[in-house]
């Protein structure tokens, strides 16, 4: 039924990134990126992919912030044409990505705040897939509650906010708590958004954000060695919508160090994988790493499938990955750093 | 003619151009543009070559062109395109071109730096006026004046009785100017942090803005709040912050207001002077530069071109010369070594480039000189696939058989004659309808295909003429040879209305016995029997074209079994082929003029002339039924003839399907038994010499090839699907060439439609009102004339004609399956920049 009706409203956009996807770097891209000598022969080589003249009109010396705000215009002005396209419930789906870069956008300018920096340096580094109206008043905001209420009220985020209220004051361990309470509710309410639609949307979808909540559970635990989080405070920050919940978060939430966690990951076939994989040691991928390479390997079985929502989905996913990677290759071009260049994930 | 036939001989030639003169050479070489070049370093990335550098600088001058065409674009400043097509600079003319566009570019963006600033200033000094303006209004016009209310409104919020306010609060105020798209939600989020304790006035500033960075207009809205406190004050500080308003200095008294204002008008009438002198300079600026805009463009283009071009060939071991490979035509080379030699001396070179030609077994890229006339049919080919090299062409019959083809779809001479004058209107104002450039991609196609359109056009009138049809109304020119007598019950109680069709039959008195010198009788178009007699005539005649069109076909496949000396197809495919087309079809054409010329009505009974189809399909049956008199014999021993002719068909089938691959076998085996005896003989010597050692390497690695190359089964296979393809073909073909009989019958039909259904509505009212309604008819006659018949059924007939060709005739000879050439011309190259 849904292969009948789908392409009715999605039948276009999908067409579209589907095409936009076919855009997207190879690995012989990758291989002749690497072996430019400057960000000229970068540029260059750009050229003769999608992407195309996106930088022709940049005067040279070309500085690699450049090419990143470049990229991300790229990849912003594809998404909002999508997005003007899109009817419901494609429209909200497409919301639902945004708000991750909300999410991000406003931890950012919270801690920036924090430290004293002025808002409009902050702004520039902002995402601007996720930027919002009320964006630039934050540092009226001193208090969780404030931040509620004066900011966050009006955004499509709200919802999420409210555990987030008791917090006493904005310092950086608060921060990271609202930040992880934001995306543990970000990431369950969209999951069930996802369930709710069903059909080949659900299943693609579901699976690529129960990663999404393993990845933050993991992370979180990991991260929070050595801190002064608590335990209890801790476990309340898992999404619960992932693999490990409920055992396995009951486990990371016991955990006390690296290895705890790694016992954890025994008991699931793909983690496991990721975590025997990784290490910290030259010639070892990170555990970061890793989770990106299985993010994208993810993100590309999503396309194997039609009439879903999850290949817009995916494609954001890729594209970000292909920013990281050719900024990452771009800056260790720049600072003639070539031992590490091949450090980059490549998508197909 | 003779270039039509074939393509181009080509020529894989070598290169060795002197450094120092190979810009130059090239540069001569893409001005011709008759040579393809190869590229010799395939693996190389773009930029670990050689002239990457210069591509980059060429690059970036194509940047600060295109900036500055922008901002020419935006004072929309006109540029002069005097179509003159300069050389290409000499490379130490560039550095020259890269200063000057440098210079232009720092002085727009030093000009265009200052005039941000000074329309930044301008865009503050007017929004200071439109709050020293309304703020006034605020204050003053009210009754009782605002600051009142805002106590008003913020004493009541403080929840104390309005009565113990003694005296006024003292209110601090802070005036500015936001975006009108902007105001809802900054009035939400004020309401919020400072929980109602502010007062907001705005008031709208009607004309729009200009904003300094983007030269947008935009609309905003002046805005004044009132609060208590200090501490309100930073934060209502902190959300116009966020909001990205303005906020100016506004004095609390009117007297200082008025003051300021007089001040600001001041400077903002210096400020504009300032402002048309910057404008003015960015003006002159601009204009300079527009007019030589196009031709530094050019010549950049050209530059960045040869740099290309140069980065794909070699460098020779001593690096003193760079070497090229390339393609091209051999009738060209004398023009090429010319060219070589005007580069040389150009560059000043002492030592001459070589051409050298070279021995190749690549097959050579297909290239046809073609002219604006056979231009649009080449195309027509080309879009089925590009041909072989060297294979027949079929472009040139197709100059002819083209609009023939199409004309006896649309046989319909006034419709012709309309087309044919719009093909002529193209072909007489070519020159000024060349210079109009994005006319659109439906003006393109027909403008392209303006030759194809006037013959078309001027065929359908001599088919129409034959069909004796324009506007489905016939000529009487010669005078019919029928007289339609009062025997006929045609006409009505007062002889002018025709109460019924007549049914027109030779055998009757009303005709005369001549016949009517050119094309049908004029009385057909009145009688009943009109399609009937016309069916049978267009049926036939498709058949006889078609038959001839694919006998034709197959003839042209011997140039080509000649030309590559394929003896063996010749005997094997051809032969068989062409007896098969003969035997069936072939057959049938000869009993078409047969009964043509044997059967009349007076003479022998036409009503029981054998049927040709029922006759067909007998002869493949072998039945010859004696009952109805349409199944006879068209002549004694038919019976025997056409046995013959079927097993004979028959016959060519096995022909077709296994002479061939059996032969091919043998021949192979042969060729295995032969190298074997040669390597027997080599290997002998191998232990004596190193250098056999390759040798021997390469002919067993020849042997493999062979063995890989002839496998039987897959012979076979390919031999069947041919054998399949051309003997259904055939018939099917022939089936389908009834698209021109069907065609042409739709057309007429559809024009009769249009004439009875909507002219004659118009000729039949009588009296004053006749006249005005005859030319609403008309009007609504003509549009459907152009549209329906000429423009649809004119496309439909153009693309049944297109298939005629590309799969009727083409399949019979036509491989299609080279590649074009694609040679380095400027001239390409800027037609397709001109294009982006």
């Amino acid at each position: 039924m849904e292969s009948l009706t789908f392409n009715i409203d999605n039948g276009y956009l999908e067409g579209l990134v589907r095409g936009f996807k076919c855009g997207i770097l190879k690995r012989d891209d990758y291989t002749n990126l690497v072996q430019c000598e400057t960000l000229e022969d970068l540029k260059l080589h750009l050229q003769s992919t999608d992407y195309s003249n996106f930088l022709a009109n940049e005067p040279s010396p070309l500085q690699v912030s450049t090419i990143d705000d470049k990229l991300k215009e790229k990849m912003v002005i594809e998404f909002q044409h999508m997005r003007n396209h899109a009817v419901e419930p494609l429209s909200t789906f497409l919301d639902y990505i945004t708000y991750s870069y909300m999410i991000d956008n406003i931890i950012l300018l919270i801690t920036g705040t924090l430290h004293q920096r002025s808002i409009s340096e902050l702004i520039t580094k902002c995402h601007p897939l996720g930027s919002f109206e009320q964006m630039e008043a934050i540092h009226v905001a001193s208090t969780p509650a404030e931040l509620y209420n004066a900011v966050l009220v009006d955004t499509p985020l709200a919802p999420y906010f409210i555990d987030c209220i008791s917090e006493q004051d904005l310092d950086e361990m608060n921060i990271e708590i609202i930040r992880n309470t934001l995306y543990k509710a970000y990431i369950e309410d969209f999951y069930k958004f996802c369930e709710e639609t069903g059909g080949a949307t659900a299943d693609v979808m579901c699976e690529a954000l129960s990663f999404e909540a393993d990845r933050r559970a993991f992370i979180i635990t990991i991260n929070s060695f050595g801190t002064e989080l608590t335990k209890d405070d801790r476990a309340k920050l898992y999404p619960r919508c992932g693999r490990l919940h409920p055992d396995g978060l009951a486990a990371l939430a016991r955990a006390d160090d690296y290895e705890q966690v790694r016992a954890v990951s025994e008991y699931y076939a793909e983690y496991k994988l990721l975590f025997e994989g990784s290490g910290t040691n030259p010639g070892e991928k990170t555990l970061e790493d890793k989770f990106f390479e299985y993010e994208v390997k993810l993100m590309v079985n999503g396309f194997m499938q039609q009439f879903h929502y999850g290949v817009f989905y995916a494609y954001v996913k890729l594209k970000e990955q292909e920013c990281r990677n050719i900024i990452w290759i771009a800056e260790c071009v720049a600072q003639q750093h070539r031992t590490k260049i091949d450090s980059y994930i490549p998508i197909f | 003619m003779g270039s039509l036939f074939r393509s181009e001989e080509m020529s894989l030639c070598q290169l060795f151009l002197q450094s120092e003169a190979a810009y130059a050479c090239v540069s001569e070489l893409g001005e011709l543009g008759v040579v393809q070049f190869r590229d010799l370093n395939p693996d190389v990335n773009a930029f670990q070559r050689k002239f990457v550098n210069e591509v980059r600088r060429c690059a970036e001058m194509e940047r600060k062109l295109r900036f500055l065409e922008k901002e020419i674009k935006k004072d929309e400043i006109p540029t002069l395109d005097a179509g003159d097509n300069p050389d290409a600079p000499a490379p130490r003319e560039m550095i020259d071109l890269e200063a000057t566009f440098e210079k232009l570019e720092n002085e727009m963006k030093e000009v265009n730096a200052n005039a941000e600033a000074l329309k930044r200033n301008f865009l503050e000094l007017t929004e200071l006026k439109h709050i020293l303006r309304k703020t006034q209004n605020f204050f003053e016009e009210e009754e009782h004046s605002i600051v009142d209310d805002a106590q008003h409104a913020l004493g009541v919020d403080d929840s104390r009785p309005i009565a113990s306010q003694a005296q006024p609060l003292q209110l601090g105020f802070v005036a500015g100017v936001i975006l009108r798209e902007r105001i809802p939600a900054f009035e939400r989020m004020l309401w919020r942090v400072c929980r109602g304790n502010v007062f907001l006035k705005q008031a709208e500033i009607e004309s729009p803005l200009e904003d300094p960075v983007t030269g947008d207009q935009v609309n905003k809205s002046v805005f004044i709040i009132f609060f208590q406190g200090d501490q309100l004050k930073s934060r209502v500080k902190k959300i116009c912050e966020g909001f990205r308003a303005t906020l100016y200095p506004c004095p609390e008294t009117p007297a200082e207001r008025r003051e300021m204002a007089i001040g600001v008008m001041t400077r903002i009438e210096d400020l504009n002077t300032v402002l048309g002198q910057t404008q003015d300079h960015r003006h002159r600026v601009l204009v300079a530069a527009a007019k030589n805009i196009t031709v530094w463009f050019i010549k950049v283009r050209k530059i960045k071109a040869i740099y290309h071009t140069l980065n794909l060939f070699n460098l020779d071991v001593t690096s003193k010369c760079l070497i090229a490979e390339c393609w091209a035509p051999v009738v060209e080379l004398d023009k090429i070594q010319l060219g070589l030699r005007r580069g040389t001396e150009r560059s000043g070179s002492s030592v001459p480039s070589v051409l050298n030609r070279m021995e190749t077994s690549e097959e050579p890229p297909t290239y046809f000189k073609t002219n604006k006339f056979t231009s649009a049919f080449q195309a027509i080919i080309n879009a089925y696939g590009m041909a072989n090299y060297r294979e027949v062409n079929p472009a040139p019959y197709a100059i002819i058989t083209f609009p023939f083809l199409f004309s006896v779809m649309f046989g319909d001479a006034g419709h012709g004659l309309i087309m044919f004058l719009f093909g002529l209107w193209m072909v007489v104002r070519e020159k000024q309808l060349l210079t109009v450039k994005d006319a659109g991609e439906i003006w393109d196609t027909f403008f392209g295909g303006r030759y194809i359109i006037l013959l078309m056009g001027l065929f359908s009138i001599y088919s129409g003429l034959l069909y004796n049809d324009a506007f489905s109304k016939s000529f009487n020119i010669f005078g019919s040879s029928w007289r339609v007598t009062d025997d006929f019950p045609i006409y009505g109680p007062n002889k002018s209305t025709i109460i019924s069709h007549i049914q027109l039959s030779p055998n009757s008195t009303a005709f005369q016995g001549d016949v009517y010198p050119f094309g049908l009788d004029p009385v057909w178009q009145l009688s009943g029997n009109k399609i009937a007699y016309t069916n049978s005539y267009k049926m036939k005649l498709s058949i006889i074209l078609g038959v001839s069109q694919m006998l034709f076909g197959v003839i042209l496949s011997t140039f080509n079994h000649r030309y590559f000396k394929n003896t063996l197809n010749l005997f094997c495919e051809f032969l068989p082929q062409v007896l098969f087309l003969l035997c069936m079809f072939g057959y049938l054409v000869m009993l078409v003029f047969y009964k043509w010329i044997y059967f009349s009505a007076i003479e022998r009974n036409s009503n029981c002339a054998p049927s040709l189809l029922i006759g067909l399909i007998n002869m493949f049956l072998f039945t010859y039924p004696k009952a109805p008199c349409s199944s006879h014999t068209f002549y004694p021993g038919q019976q025997a003839v056409q046995t013959l002719l079927v097993v004979m068909a028959v016959l060519c089938l096995p022909w077709m399907l296994l002479v061939k691959p059996f032969i091919l076998r043998w021949q192979a085996q042969r060729k295995i038994g032969d190298r074997a005896r040669q390597l027997s003989v080599n290997s002998g010597d191998l232990v004596i010499e190193d250098g056999d050692v390759i040798h021997h390497d390469a002919i067993v690695a020849r042997i493999d090839k062979d063995k890989e190359e002839f496998q039987f089964g897959e012979v076979m296979i390919h031999s069947a699907i041919h054998t399949i393809e051309y003997c259904l073909g055939t018939i099917s073909h022939t089936a389908s060439y009834l698209r021109l009989w069907a065609l042409s019958l739709a057309h007429a039909q559809l024009s009769e439609v249009l004439w009875t259904m909507l002219f004659r509505i118009g000729l039949s009212m009588n009296g004053y009102h006749g006249s005005i309604i005859i030319a609403g008819v008309f009007f609504a006659w003509a549009c459907c004339t152009i549209g329906i018949l000429l423009l649809m059924e004119g496309l439909s007939a153009f693309l049944h004609t297109l298939r005629l060709h590309w799969v009727e005739f083409q399949s019979k000879f036509y491989t299609g399956a080279g590649y074009a050439f694609q040679a380095f011309s400027f001239a390409q190259i800027m037609e397709f920049k001109t294009d982006d």
